[in-house]
C-alpha cells in the first residue's frame, strides 16, 4: 500500500445475501484516490457505487479485500476512519427538530471539540457556506439548497482529510448546484480529497479531477474524464440521412466497416459514430455517402462527453438509468 | 469517559426535540390523568372485593397506571428512529466516532426523563384522594419505572431499526401491547385472573414490575414480590441494552 494515497482499495468485495443466493455487489475493486484530488466514482444504479461508499465509510462491513482510507485500514480500525473522514449521505443528515447551529455545534463535540471549539468552527462554516441568515433557525424550514449546504458544513466541521458525498447534488437547482461546485472547489484548494458518487455525468466532467466508472462490481474504466473521453469515446459524428436511399441498418454497417469508425450506434433515426478524429475524418465519411447516393439532412460533430464513456463502457446510457437529462441528439 | 461526554451531548438534543414539541408534553401528562379521572372512578365500587382485599381501589390501580406510563413511554422510541433513517441523521452520526452504546442511550434516558415528569404528577394528583405515600418506596417505585421505560424503548428503538418501515412496527407494536399489558395485571390485578392466565402471566416480565410496583406503592419495600421484580427487570434492562447496542452496530442504515 503507498503510504500517500488518499484512498486505496485492493480487491475489495462485498457479497449479499439475498433469498435467490449470494449476490455479488462489489467484486474486486481497486482504487488509487490520491490526496487533494476531486475523485467522481460514476456507474448505473445497482452498480456497486452505493455499496463501495459505504465501506470505505464503516458503513457497512468489507468482505473481501483491503481499503485504506487517509492511510488507515477501514477493517481494522474503522474507529480511527470515522476521526478521519467527514461523509454527506444522500438522505442529507441533518437533524431538522434542531438549528442550523444545534446541528454544527453537537457535530463538532462528538469529534470532540470543546463547545468554544465547536462554536468557532461553526461560526467560520456558517459564513464559508453562507449559511448566516438562517443558522438560527430549525433546519426543517431549511431549501433544498440550505439544507445541503448545512449538510456539507455538517460533514467538514472537524476538518477533515477525506471527504465523502453521496449525489451531494441530486434535486438541487441548476442555480445551487453551480454554487455547491463551487465550495467543492474552494475545500479541494485547501486540500480536501473529495470522493464523490454522482449521477449527472456534467458534474463528474465539471468538478473531478479523475473519475471511475463501476459497473457491475467491478471498475470498467478510470482516469481523468479528459483522457476517458479521448480514450474511449472519441469524438462522435451523428448523421441523420433522408429517409428512403438506403435502408438505415444497411448504410450503419458499411460505416462501422470503415477503419475510422471506432464504434457507433442507431439513435431513432439517425446514426451516432465514434471517430478518434473527428474533423479528419468528415472528408471520408462525405466520400463514402457520395459513392453511395446518400444524400443527408443533418451532419454534426461533437466532442464526447462522459455521457459517451458512460455508453461505450457500461452499454448503458445514464439516460436510459433515468437520471440525466435528455438531451436532443440529432442535431 | 467517551460514552458519558457522547451519552450526555445525545440526550440533550433528544430531549431538546420532544421540549420542542409541546403537543406529546400535553399528552404525556395528560393521558394518565384521564386514566385516574374516568376508569379509577368506575372501580370505586370495587373495594373490598377479590382483587382489591388489601384495601382501596387507589393502592391497586395507581401503581398500575403507572406501570402502563413506563411502559408507554418506551414504546414511542422506535417511529422517531425511522425517522431519524429516513433524513439521514443516524447515518451521520454513525460516521463519526460517536459511541455506538451513547447513540442508543441517548433516546431511552430521554423516554425515562419525559416519563419520570408526569409520573410525579400522577402521583402528587392521587395524594389528596387517599394515597398515602411511603418516601422510600416510591424513589424505589420510580427506579423500577425507569427500568420498564428503559428496556421498552431499546426494543422500540431496535425493532424501529431492523424493520425500518412505520407500518411494521406499528402492526407489531400494538399487536403486543395489549397481551403484554392485560396479561401483567396492569388495570386489573391478576389475582382475579383464572389458573391458566396466571400461568401465561408468569411469562410476562412486565407482570413481575408490576406486581412488585404494588407492594412498593404501598411501602412493603423488602418483599420478595420486588426483589424479583428489579431481578427480572434489570436482567431484562441489561439483555434488551446490549443487544440494541449490537443492532446499532450493525444497522446498515
Amino acid at each position: 500500500m503507498s503510504q500517500n494515497a488518499a484512498i486505496e482499495t485492493n480487491e475489495l468485495s462485498k457479497t449479499f445475501k439475498d433469498r435467490t443466493g449470494p449476490v455479488h455487489a462489489v467484486r474486486g475493486v481497486d482504487l488509487c484516490v490520491l490526496p487533494g484530488e476531486i475523485f467522481g466514482f460514476l456507474g448505473p444504479n445497482g452498480a456497486g457505487k452505493s455499496t463501495t461508499l459505504r465501506m470505505l465509510t464503516t458503513l457497512l462491513p468489507i468482505d473481501g479485500g483491503e481499503a485504506y482510507v487517509a492511510g488507515v485500514d477501514v477493517a481494522r480500525r474503522p474507529d480511527a476512519v470515522r476521526r478521519r473522514i467527514g461523509f454527506v449521505g444522500q438522505a442529507g443528515g441533518a437533524d431538522l427538530p434542531a438549528t442550523g447551529w444545534e446541528n454544527l455545534i453537537l457535530q463538532g463535540q462528538l469529534y470532540g471539540a470543546s463547545r468554544e471549539g465547536a462554536v468557532k468552527r461553526a461560526t467560520e462554516l456558517v459564513e464559508l457556506l453562507d449559511l448566516t441568515e438562517f443558522a438560527d433557525r430549525k433546519a426543517a424550514t431549511y431549501s433544498g439548497g440550505q439544507r445541503r449546504r448545512l449538510e456539507i458544513a455538517l460533514g467538514i466541521m472537524h476538518r477533515p482529510e477525506v471527504l465523502f458525498l453521496d449525489e451531494p447534488t441530486t434535486g438541487l437547482d441548476p442555480q445551487n448546484r453551480a454554487n455547491l461546485w463551487q465550495h467543492l472547489r474552494e475545500l479541494r484548494a485547501q486540500g480536501t480529497t473529495i470522493f464523490l458518487t454522482t449521477h449527472y455525468l456534467e458534474e463528474a466532467d465539471a468538478l473531478a479531477d479523475r473519475v471511475a466508472i463501476i459497473d457491475h462490481g467491478r471498475i470498467v474504466a478510470e482516469g481523468s474524464p479528459h483522457t476517458l473521453k479521448q480514450q474511449l469515446a472519441g469524438d462522435s459524428v451523428i448523421l441523420k440521412p433522408r429517409s428512403g436511399v438506403i435502408p438505415l441498418d444497411v448504410l450503419f454497417h458499411e460505416l462501422c466497416g470503415q477503419q475510422y469508425v471506432r464504434d457507433g450506434y442507431i439513435e431513432d433515426d439517425a446514426i451516432r459514430l465514434y471517430v478518434a478524429n473527428g474533423t479528419g475524418t468528415l472528408p471520408h465519411i462525405f466520400e463514402l455517402l457520395k459513392q453511395r447516393n446518400v444524400e443527408i439532412e443533418t451532419i454534426s460533430l461533437s466532442e464526447p462527453s462522459l455521457d459517451d464513456v458512460f455508453l461505450q463502457t457500461t452499454g448503458r446510457s445514464q439516460r436510459d438509468a433515468g437520471h440525466s437529462q435528455p438531451e436532443d441528439v440529432a442535431a | 469517559m467517551r460514552l458519558i461526554h457522547d451519552t450526555r451531548l445525545l440526550f440533550w438534543r433528544k430531549l431538546l426535540e420532544a421540549l420542542r414539541s409541546p403537543a406529546w408534553i400535553v399528552i404525556g401528562i395528560s393521558t394518565p390523568l384521564l386514566y385516574l379521572a374516568l376508569f379509577m372512578t368506575l372501580l370505586d365500587r370495587l373495594a373490598g372485593s377479590p382483587g382489591f382485599a388489601s384495601g382501596d381501589v387507589i393502592d391497586v390501580f395507581v401503581p398500575g397506571i403507572l406501570c402502563l406510563m413506563a411502559f408507554g413511554s418506551g414504546t414511542g422510541a422506535g417511529w422517531i428512529v425511522i425517522s431519524e433513517l429516513e433524513s439521514g441523521v443516524l447515518e451521520r452520526l454513525r460516521v463519526t466516532p460517536t459511541n455506538r452504546f451513547a447513540l442508543l442511550m441517548g433516546a431511552v434516558l430521554r423516554d425515562v426523563v419525559m416519563m419520570i415528569v408526569p409520573a410525579l404528577a400522577v402521583i402528587a394528583v392521587v395524594i389528596p384522594f387517599g394515597y398515602d405515600p411511603h418516601l422510600l418506596g416510591i424513589l424505589a417505585l420510580l427506579a423500577l419505572l425507569c427500568l420498564i421505560t428503559a428496556a421498552t424503548s431499546a426494543i422500540s428503538n431496535a425493532l424501529g431499526l431492523s424493520l425500518r418501515e412505520i407500518g411494521t412496527l406499528a402492526a407489531i407494536v400494538t399487536g403486543v401491547n395489549l397481551p403484554l399489558t392485560l396479561l401483567s395485571g396492569v388495570l386489573l390485578p391478576m389475582s382475579l385472573a383464572p389458573q391458566w392466565m396466571r400461568a401465561l402471566a408468569h411469562l410476562n416480565p412486565l407482570y413481575y414490575a408490576v406486581e412488585a410496583s404494588r407492594d412498593l406503592a404501598a411501602g412493603t419495600i423488602g418483599s420478595s414480590t420486588v426483589g424479583q421484580g428489579f431481578i427480572v427487570m434489570i436482567g431484562l434492562t441489561g439483555v434488551v441494552l446490549w443487544w440494541c447496542t449490537r443492532v446499532y452496530q450493525k444497522a446498515v442504515a
